[in-house]
């Protein structure tokens, strides 16, 4: 298995946000952790991600393992050097001080000589035509579906395997939406691990080949996901009827 | 009349190329940390005293080596030095409390503690005794139409503007430079690129505080008498320039301190000079109250 989530359970200050949550994360798979607002999606991806407080919570109990190892001691740079799990967060968090190239270019700071960043590039720009377009743009001057792609993009660029994405459709038009899923796929296709967090949950359930359903802090549902699409409890809850 | 200008321009130069030095530090720590560094006019400080032993340790144990290259060798040194005396501080002081999370009132409470910590450490080690800097070069005074200027006057102000082209290609050519403007805007999402945060902090003090001991060393050599405290004023005048100019912008420290060197030689050259901090002052203020981000600064806004 190659990221691992037993019985974590998460505080902020003393405050609990997940109560055991336990998923598994396979090579070449695409989760999907659904759930309503609160529920603890992102928490838990920046639980993986191992940011330090007060970005992300303290872990009281429980194990993150990747590829049968626990990686609570691993630094956040190295959780995208070493282990290359890149998060596209909540919310962009482009840096938008700098040009779209920038942000693409400050990505690969980790990967001094590595010849891959160039293919990386091209293939990012393959993806998101638009990013070429604007590369010499100041990153705060795009459109919402625009930065959402230069967050993905940039993670990309880190030379990730395993991409860890929170709420990716939030925001954005329609049109944009299923761009950016056919993206995700094509990257998925590609051999690329998805982890994805949607409060969109038919999308999300389309999409994916798992899903976890999320409830203020524990899993409650599992299984493949057109096991989830025809469970009475996720259609009433998550999916409107 | 045309003189007295270029004469007191050259003087406002020259002062200014001190505070821009050092308001740097104060803008680039600043501009990463959110952090202000009130140790960093004392840092001035001991690179200045730095450069005083180096120079006096290169003079008497290689006697004979002439001035110019116990320069050379005394410049690198002490930015070096002082590089390391500012990691030290960060280190010691600054990130046990970041480790923590600690509010910022904190963070800064201890600035100022560890800049009186070195102030008196000083004062401990090497006694209330003024030192002298040793004269290095001979001092050469060129009068050129009426304006009378130093070698050294020039030399100062030719090394603030390298520093400035320098510093300005780090930030904004360099990867590393990069990674300072990114931290300065969203701190949050840059350990997610693969950078750690810590080394971008290590360099941006290694940057400030080098600089820092230039500016000690060219001091120094300008008004050749040390003592503990000559940092805490210097350092006063460098911040508020690093704020009037914009602070987190180099190019607003860099402008910031040429303006209140200006504004400095200018009010002393009409008034008395007991009035060149009060006036000096009451302008930063009044720039401030029009424009309370500095010249350079941009309000921070939170995108959603």
């Amino acid at each position: 298995m190659l990221l691992e989530i037993e019985n974590l359970v998460v505080r902020y200050g003393s405050i609990e946000a997940l109560h055991g949550v336990s998923f598994t994360v396979d090579e070449g798979e695409v989760v999907t952790l659904i759930g309503a607002n609160g529920a603890g999606k992102t928490t838990t991806l920046l639980s993986i991600c191992r940011l330090p407080p007060p970005e992300a919570p303290r872990v009281a109990e429980g194990d993150i393992r990747f590829a049968g190892r626990s990686i609570l001691a691993v630094e956040p740079h190295d959780v995208v050097r070493a282990l290359k799990m890149a998060l596209v967060p909540e919310g962009r968090r482009i840096f938008g001080n700098l040009t779209v190239e920038e942000n693409l270019e400050l990505a690969t700071y980790a990967r001094r000589g590595d010849p891959g960043v160039v293919k990386d590039l091209e293939r990012v720009f393959q993806l998101f035509p638009r990013l070429r377009e604007r590369r010499r743009q100041r990153s705060e001057s795009l459109s919402g579906g625009e930065q959402q792609m230069l967050a993905v993009g940039r993670a990309l660029m880190t030379g990730c395997r395993v991409l860890l994405l929170d709420e990716p459709s939030m925001g954005l038009a329609p049109v944009l939406k299923y761009e950016m899923f056919r993206a995700l796929k094509r990257l998925n296709q590609e051999g690329v691990t998805i982890l994805l967090v949607e409060q969109n949950a038919a999308l999300a359930l389309k999409f994916a080949h798992r899903g976890y359903v999320l409830d203020t802090g524990r899993i409650v549902a599992e299984g493949p996901t057109d096991h989830l699409l025809s469970n009475e409890e996720v259609k009433r809850a998550y999916l409107g009827g | 009349m045309l003189s007295t200008i270029v004469q007191n321009l050259l003087n406002a130069l020259q002062w200014g190329s001190f505070y821009a030095l050092i308001a740097l530090g104060y803008s680039l720590v600043y501009g990463v940390l959110l952090l202000i560094n009130f140790a960093h006019g004392d840092v001035f400080m001991v690179g200045a005293y730095i450069g005083f032993f180096v120079a006096t340790f290169l003079l008497t144990q290689a006697a004979g080596l002439p001035g110019w290259v116990v320069l050379a060798v005394t410049i690198p040194a002490t930015m070096a030095l002082t590089a390391v005396v500012g990691v030290t501080l960060e280190r010691v002081a600054y990130r046990p409390l970041r480790r923590k999370g600690a509010n910022r009132l904190y963070v800064v409470i201890t600035a100022l503690m560890a800049g009186l910590i070195l102030e008196h450490g000083n004062l401990a080690l090497l006694g209330a005794s003024r030192k002298k800097f040793p004269e290095l070069i001979n001092e050469v005074v060129y009068t050129v139409g009426g304006v009378s200027f130093t070698n050294l006057k020039i030399a100062v102000i030719l090394a603030a503007f390298a520093v400035f082209v320098l510093l300005h290609f780090i930030v904004t050519r360099t990867k590393i430079g990069m990674a300072m403007r990114a931290i300065s805007y969203d701190k949050f999402a840059v350990p997610l690129m693969g950078i750690p945060i810590d080394t971008v902090i290590v360099f941006t003090f290694i940057l400030g505080s080098s600089m820092a001991g230039l500016a000690g060393v060219l001091f120094a050599m300008s008004y050749p008498v040390l003592e503990p405290y000559m940092g805490a004023l210097i350092g006063w005048k460098a911040f508020i320039a690093a704020v009037v100019g914009g602070i987190g912008d180099i190019r607003g420290a860099f402008v910031g301190g040429f303006l209140l060197g200006a504004v400095e030689i200018l009010v002393v050259a009409f008034f008395p000079s007991t009035f060149r901090d009060l006036i000096a002052f009451t302008v930063l203020l009044v720039i401030l109250s029009f424009k309370p981000t500095g010249l350079f600064g941009v309000a921070k806004t939170t995108k959603i």
